[in-house]
């Protein structure tokens, strides 16, 4: 059987699948009999030393890998261990017969709420170790074992309804093999952090989680975008033999990763990478870019256990800047909200969070946060290209306010005596129509622009990038796109400001030779896409470029747009290549 | 009983690491030990981590540190050179 799914980062992979379902505790509502209660204290006991136990074991195995992550495990143990929250636990039980599992989960609850009232920012965010020794406990009174993607036995293929971005950074990479996941589409979270480690997977899979069981054998083929289960002796070859092909073409691909981009007529374009955070793994590829377009640095804050401080935030600039050796290094100011990371920054729930308080409207909101990272920011100018990018930007106003919100950070650091360079640009991300209009108008108050496509089109089309359901209406290739990108290619270049693209548009062959024609000549993407992007640019000419631009602002529907970009592809030897070959690094697009 | 005013001076304040450090040491004696703040009767248990942040001590506050049982004044005087030893 073969189930259907939107393929978001290539390549085929057989394996055996591992499901993975966050533990959800239901704590017992009704009260207990006066005879259970010596029976409820047994359990909440046994499964305060099982958890106790999976603390010290995970710190033995975190110990030498992971200092950081070890004295966070301490720290929790602590709160696992306190003698107050223990008495009152029991208290609930004996007195107000409460079921042990009601009890902890009433104890815990209300002292996270009494620390997220604190004052200090820093007491706030210890209400989420709360809540994570909460849930490790009534997990282990429920008898389930500890089941996490940081520590696999085995190379597996991880089956889930969804990932979280904490999931997503902490996946141990060597042994997964492949995602599968029930929701999401090409731009979530887990599309981007899977194309960036690329691991194939296949996302919005419906029903995925009723039919594929534990340790089934399946084929995972991202490039057409289908599961199959339980496949037999012969489809098992037909598709290891379809891997080795891939991967030989893969490899010519890697040999255009280091090439110049320029195009046929001489133009030299900006190619760069876009990051989510400083390991060897995401910096590996710095040699072949001209920079870091886009570096995500709300991931730095979700793939740690806590928020971490203006020194530990300090450190991974200079790591980044250092690996970049002068190049430019763009950062974008955290970007939350919006998805899931709720809890660690104990955000309200909204019912439009894609509308809500999310990116600098956050930042505005929580000046600690934002300050911290400014000040982190600048402190690791002083050693590289270092340039700000703010997320989120609607109006002139915010601009304007978060520049000087920047200016008095500045001026903290000054009265430290610490360096810092005061000429440091400043540029926004074009993501909200609003500021997409008034492209020309803003222009004079920024250095530097880059078009965040995937948010763009969705606020754009009023299409939920995350909700399988209008995947239809999500269109990337919508001729208001084209017509809206060139606006704001025109609005700043009359300004004599740059245009950059770091969406994953960005890094698609077919629309590269549109994008160019707009001029747009500064490319983000991710490290898998820049062999294909740089390939693409190195067979176009500009004039052919620009005309084709023309063409596709004129037309109607999104159909005739993509159908005029193929046929632009396969009148040009290079891109057809590349579109044909459909590499692994290759996003593909769903038609 | 025996109490000592104490000064925060750290620019944490009492939690994080500091906070964690004095729960161990406040773990080792037998008496009752409690914490307040000065212009406030509530009594929080210095021997739990959670309650010493729902305390949350910030630099630059006074709070009075009290025990009670056969080795408070130990433990009142060991805790009190933990503070004075933080220093930021």
């Amino acid at each position: 059987m073969k189930l259907p799914g939107i393929p978001v980062s290539g390549g085929i992979v057989i394996g055996e699948v591992f499901r993975y379902e966050p533990f959800q505790a239901a704590p017992e509502i009704s009260p207990i009999e006066k005879a259970d209660v010596e029976r409820n204290i047994e359990i909440y006991v046994e499964a305060r030393s099982a958890a106790r136990r999976e603390m010290e074991e995970a710190q033995n195995r975190v110990m030498e890998r992971a200092p950081d992550k070890a004295g966070i495990l301490s720290a929790h143990m602590e709160i696992l261990m306190d003698p107050v929250i223990d008495e009152e636990v029991r208290g609930m039980v004996c007195s107000d017969l409460l079921s042990a599992d009601a009890a902890i989960a009433s104890v815990f609850d209300k002292y996270s709420a009494l620390l997220r009232k604190s004052k200090s920012a820093s007491m706030r965010e210890r209400a989420s170790d709360l809540q994570d020794v909460k849930n490790r406990l009534l997990r282990c009174w429920a008898g389930v074992g500890e089941r996490n993607l940081s520590s696999l036995e085995k190379p597996v293929i991880v089956v889930c309804d969804d990932l979280y971005p904490s999931d997503t950074v902490s996946i141990d990479r060597d042994n997964v093999l492949g995602i599968i996941t029930q929701v999401g589409g090409t731009t979530s979270h887990t599309a981007i952090i899977a194309r960036g480690y690329e691991i194939p997977a296949v996302l919005g899979v419906q029903d995925c989680m009723s039919l594929i069981r534990d340790g089934d054998t399946v084929v995972l083929d991202a490039e057409n975008g289908e599961i199959l289960l339980a496949p037999g002796d012969d489809e098992r070859e037909a598709y290891a033999a379809k891997r080795e092909s891939m991967s030989a073409l893969s490899m010519e691909m890697r040999t255009w990763r280091g090439v110049e981009p320029v195009t046929r007529d001489g133009r030299r374009i900006w190619v760069g990478m876009n990051i989510s955070g400083v390991s060897d793994y995401e910096l590996a590829g710095a040699v072949c870019a001209d920079g870091v377009g886009l570096f995500r640095t709300e991931f730095i804050y979700l793939g740690s256990d806590r928020i971490p401080d203006e020194d530990e935030q300090y450190r991974i600039y200079r790591k980044a800047l250092d690996a970049f050796r002068g190049k430019p290094l763009i950062m974008r100011t955290l970007d939350i909200g919006g998805d899931k990371q709720l809890e660690r920054f104990n955000l309200q729930s909204e019912n439009n969070p894609f509308l809500g308080l999310r990116g600098l409207r956050l930042c505005f909101a929580r000046p600690e946060l934002f300050g911290a990272q400014i000040r982190a920011a600048l402190r690791a100018s002083a050693h590289g290209d270092l340039r700000l990018m703010l997320p989120m930007v609607s109006s002139l106003d915010e601009i304007q306010r978060a520049k000087e919100f920047i200016a008095e950070q500045g001026a903290k650091l000054d009265a430290d005596g610490i360096a810092w360079n005061c000429c440091i640009k400043i540029g926004i991300m074009v993501e909200i129509p609003s500021i997409a209009l008034i492209a020309d108008l803003v222009a004079p108050y920024v250095d530097f622009v880059s078009i965040g496509t995937n948010d763009l089109c969705q606020y754009l089309n009023a299409a939920d990038r995350l909700n399988p359901a209008v995947e239809s209406c999500y269109q990337e290739y919508h001729p208001a796109m084209f017509r809206i990108l060139g606006m704001i290619a025109r609005g700043f270049a009359g300004a004599d400001r740059t245009v950059g693209i770091c969406g994953e548009i960005g890094g698609d062959p077919l629309a590269i030779p549109a994008l160019l024609g707009l001029g747009i000549e500064k490319f983000s993407m991710c490290s898998a896409s820049i062999a294909a992007a740089k390939r693409a640019i190195c067979g176009l000419d500009m004039s052919d470029a620009v005309s084709l631009a023309q063409e596709v602002q004129q037309m109607k529907t999104e159909s005739e747009v993509r159908a005029r970009l193929q046929a632009f592809a396969d009148n040009q030897p290079t891109l057809r290549g590349i579109l044909e070959e459909g590499t692994s690094c290759i996003q593909k697009k769903f038609t | 009983m025996y109490s000592k005013k104490i000064h925060v001076k750290n620019a944490t304040g009492l939690h994080a690491r500091p906070a964690a450090d004095f729960v161990a040491i406040a773990a080792k004696y037998d008496s009752n030990i409690t914490l307040k703040r000065v212009d406030d009767e509530d009594l929080y248990n210095a021997k739990s981590i959670v309650m010493l942040l729902a305390l949350g001590l910030e630099n630059g506050e006074d709070a009075i540190l009290s025990a009670e049982g056969a080795d408070e004044r130990d433990a009142v005087e060991a805790l009190s050179d933990l503070i004075d030893s933080f220093t930021e």
